[in-house]
């Protein structure tokens, strides 16, 4: 078995800031095996663009220094702040209308990724990405090169980030919900290029959103992030289908698609400064037990791959 | 079969252009984001409209509202005629109908004290009076799930749900008939969205209220809305009950834009609509969707369909929609 | 308010507000501060041109007077002179902007291409054909600052009215039915304020600045006033034997007008209204 292209072990960071120490991130550990798709799925607040962040090495200057560990491909990153990994971590971003520089060539601005990072003349750089963007399905690759961002519809903006991710042929793709600025027709095409790219080039995809369906439709493992710790993780359809923490129980419960009334999750998010003790889902939690303000819960593994970080993952909820 | 409810808010081959400019010596013309529309919304139904991006319907939207004035066609509120006027004068007409931003709270002014903004749309209808205007507030405060004391605090010192809920409060005040929401739910959180969805629904009960609900996420329209009118490129293309319309969609890009939306158990179904629309400058000749359509035929690039009745409380506008199977 | 906070914790700025402060203390006790108060117009011929002392801890003029006392009087020339400018720019800049802003049309343009011709208008020149009309001095000098100061007040609201006009709380103040008077006053104006106020402390640093530099060509202050500027033309005669003479006026120049600017650069970075948000 091949070592898994990351790992990130017991991360946990935190940032003083004016009103305490924000505790975003604790404790969290996941695996991406090698060609692997995974999901990191959890409201805002729960730390996933922090996560992401901290695997591409741009954590904010005020934060304390961060523990744990993050091994990518079996080295650390964290500590030297990803330096280790340019060029070999490709970075899908959010917003395609926000991400290219409007006043230089989209393809130049790919170019110039390539230049810093990859060998090979220009000549070389230039027929690569003429490639890339046919294997992201831009219509006609050679006058794309040309243009200015403006010139492309958002839908294929987003492919240009995909392109500009690969660029360097990475090992690893993380993206950061990368159809959420999109129309839905456009983000089934957009999520399809992404599977299908996974399976032609052997990638290995960390997928950061909020939408389970998204979620579902592109990533085979899952990691349900809150409030800065991993609540549960395993098989994505084996979690959507049964899940075992109370809060992704009660998430899933407010999907429209298996909504039976508008029930929602009592309480609100914690602010990270001021993150319940012990399981910091137990305010809001209908199976609380008396321990569970008091223990910070551990993984429990449940076979197959999945764990979940509650003691009480038996109980019907109420 | 019940009978229909009054309308209560109407409209008839409504076109909005924007964008027109008038120089000196040329003039530009501008596009045209609602081309043709009738719409028709009973009293105190949730009326959905939805489409992607450039389908005309936030400008729908504001021309209902009175915002943006129409370059043709008829508005009628209550069945009064109500279009033709400038937006000043078309808002005063038509009071009854209020709009809420995606992000009501966006929509505060940050140098305001919350309390003073929502007194601010009560002194503006002509309730000038401290005390009725303290009473009214706290009513409403109570009504939309918060504390009287709020109304000290400036927006920034608010959460983003309790921002919200200002804005629908501010709204609220004016007693308003028929409440334009623009997409309620976008960027929220699932948990979030519940909880809005629930208050929308809880306020509509108590105030009688008629909702047209603007929004691109089908899933949420399927829940909350009683009838459904599909848009694209600025016209309607498919119109009905909820249920029917979902059951049985029969426009091509109804079929798309359902299939479209990721379902929690991954399985993927119906037509992928590949492509970019359009730009409203470059509006295909015949039929809107026929060169981005699975099942277009010759005739659909030379006539322009119009709405037609399928069935009980459905209508369609397109050419083929009796050839294509049902889904 | 938040903004102070976030000021004070600036400390280059808060460094400016301090100058400010000062000045203005200065300015409003001078009489009382200045040693010799009668310097600002009696004459003593025989101390003239002494150097520092414990006496005259600025040194004499030309005319024996104590140069001390003179720049603490001056101080308060400079303040209200720069402080009447710039209301004086403010209200007339200011409408303009609203009016431009407010509305595309003929009215936009022809406001703005108003501006941008008194932009075009050097103000040295214009104080001296100021001079030629009106009687040459103090007064002139500030006319002819405040009609070229003013188009800087009219852009600054112009873009912020124009940005304000699509915020999404001016859209939803007119889908509640507010006039285009109430939005302008009660709402655009208080939030176009800050940069207003930002563009007035630099504008006072700007003004003091340049009726110096009036009053050192001769157009601006006459003597026997206190002005700096002219202070400073007065000794270039007596250069560079009496150093003190021209120093402590432009030091007091210098200070002046880094402490305005200094304080305008906080104020802008504390009127952010993105740090102004994130409060919480």
């Amino acid at each position: 078995m091949t070592a898994p292209v990351l790992q990130v072990e017991g991360l946990a960071v935190h940032l003083r800031g004016e009103s305490g120490v924000a505790r975003i991130l604790d404790d969290v550990s996941l695996t991406l095996p090698r060609g692997g798709t995974l999901g990191v799925v959890g409201e805002s607040g729960c730390g996933k663009s922090t996560l992401l962040r901290a695997i591409l090495g741009i954590l904010p200057r005020g934060a304390e220094t961060p523990t744990g560990a993050i091994l990518f491909e079996g080295r650390d990153i964290l500590s030297d702040h990803a330096e280790s990994a340019r060029g070999r971590i490709g970075f899908v971003p959010q917003d395609p209308y926000l991400s290219l520089n409007p006043v230089f060539r989209a393809g130049d601005q790919i170019l110039e990724i390539m230049r810093r990072h990859a060998p090979g003349s220009r000549r070389d750089h230039r027929d690569r990405l003429v490639e890339l963007f046919r294997a992201v399905q831009l219509p006609d690759p050679e006058a794309a090169l040309r243009k200015y961002p403006h010139q492309f519809s958002g839908g294929q903006r987003q492919r240009l980030l995909i392109a500009a991710a690969l660029a360097c042929d990475p090992a690893l793709v993380v993206a950061d919900e990368p159809t959420t600025a999109l129309d839905v027709t456009t983000q089934r095409e957009i999520l399809a290029l992404l599977r299908s790219l996974v399976t032609e080039r052997g990638l290995s995809l960390l997928f950061v959103t909020h939408d389970f369906g998204v979620l579902a439709s592109v990533c085979t493992e899952v990691a349900v992030l809150y409030a800065g710790r991993v609540a549960e993780a395993g098989p994505t359809r084996a979690v959507l289908d049964a899940p075992r923490h109370p809060y992704t129980r009660l998430l899933l419960a407010c999907h429209p698609d298996r909504a039976t009334d508008l029930a929602g999750i009592p309480g609100t998010v914690p602010a990270a400064t001021a993150q319940p003790p012990g399981c910091r889902f137990h305010p809001r939690c209908p199976v609380v037990h008396s321990g569970c303000a008091v223990e910070v819960p551990t993984m429990v593994a449940l076979g197959a791959g999945r764990a979940v970080a509650c003691p009480w993952h038996e109980a019907a909820l109420a | 079969m019940r009978p229909p409810l009054p309308e209560i808010l109407g409209a008839s081959d409504l076109v909005v252009e924007l964008g027109g400019r008038r120089g000196l010596l040329r003039r530009r013309a501008g596009v045209r984001a609602v081309d043709g529309v009738d719409i028709s919304i009973a009293e105190g139904e949730t009326f959905g409209i939805v489409g992607e991006s450039g389908c005309g319907k936030t400008t729908l939207a504001r021309a209902l509202l009175g915002l943006q004035r129409e370059t043709a066609g008829d508005v009628r509120l209550q069945g009064r005629r109500v279009s033709g006027l400038d937006p000043r004068a078309a808002r005063h007409v038509r009071e009854a109908v209020q709009y809420v931003h995606q992000d009501p709270g966006a929509a505060l002014d940050p140098w305001w004290r919350v309390g003073a903004t929502l007194a601010e749309g009560l002194a503006i209808h002509g309730v000038t009076d401290r005390t009725d205007q303290r009473a009214r507030i706290a009513e409403i405060l109570a009504a939309v799930g918060l504390d009287a004391a709020m109304a000290e605090h400036y927006p920034h010192e608010l959460s983003g749900g309790q921002q919200r809920r200002i804005g629908l409060a501010r709204i609220l005040l004016l007693r308003p008939k028929i409440v334009i929401l623009d997409e309620p739910t976008a960027g929220l959180d699932l948990s979030v969205q519940a909880a809005v969805l629930r208050l929308l629904r809880d306020l509509r009960a108590r105030f009688g209220l008629t909702y047209v609900f603007i929004s691109h996420d089908l899933s949420v329209v399927r829940r909350v809305c009683d009838r459904v009118a599909v848009m694209y490129l600025g016209r309607i293309v498919e119109q009905g009950s909820t249920a029917t319309l979902f059951a049985e969609p029969r426009h091509p890009y109804t079929r798309a834009l359902i299939a479209a939306a990721p379902h929690l158990d991954g399985r993927e179904s119906g037509p992928s609509l590949p492509g970019d629309p359009p730009s409203l400058r470059a509006i295909p000749l015949g039929c809107r969707f026929h060169p981005r359509c699975a099942a277009a035929a010759d005739t659909c690039a030379r006539r322009e369909p119009v709405l037609e009745q399928s069935g009980a409380a459905h209508a369609v506008a397109c050419l083929r929609w009796r050839d294509l199977d049902a889904a | 308010m938040t903004a102070l906070r976030l000021l004070l914790r600036d400390r280059v700025a808060a460094f400016g507000g301090l100058i400010v402060l000062f000045a203005l203390v200065v300015a409003i006790f001078a009489p009382w501060i200045a040693p010799y108060p009668d310097d600002a117009f009696e004459s003593h011929i025989m101390q003239r041109l002494r150097p520092p002392s414990a006496a005259f801890p600025f040194g004499t003029d030309n005319l024996g007077r104590d140069i001390l006392s003179r720049v603490i009087l001056g101080t308060r020339n400079a303040l209200l002179v720069a402080v009447a400018v710039v209301l004086a720019a403010m209200a007339i800049g200011v409408p303009i902007g609203l009016a431009a802003g407010w509305r595309e049309g003929w009215l936009s343009e022809t406001l703005m291409r108003v501006t941008d011709v008194f932009l075009a208008v050097p103000q040295l020149i214009l104080a001296l054909a100021l001079g030629q009309l009106i009687a040459p001095g103090i007064g002139a000098a500030m006319v002819a600052l405040a009609l070229t100061y003013w188009p800087f007040f009219a852009r600054t609201v112009f873009a912020e009215t124009r940005r304000l006009r699509s915020a999404l709380f001016v859209d939803a103040l007119a889908g509640i039915g507010a006039s285009p008077a109430r939005i302008l006053l009660l709402h655009v104006l208080p939030n176009a304020a800050p940069a207003v106020l930002v563009r007035a402390t630099i504008g006072m640093g700007f003004t003091i600045l340049t009726a110096a530099i009036l009053g050192f060509l001769g157009v601006g202050a006459a003597p026997p006033s206190p002005d700096w500027g002219l202070a400073v033309s007065e000794a270039r005669q007596h250069l560079p034997e009496a150093w003190w003479f021209p120093t402590f006026p432009g030091l007091a120049i210098l200070l002046l007008v880094l402490g305005f600017n200094l304080l305008g650069d906080g104020l802008r970075d504390a009127a952010d209204p993105r740090l102004r948000r994130s409060r919480r």
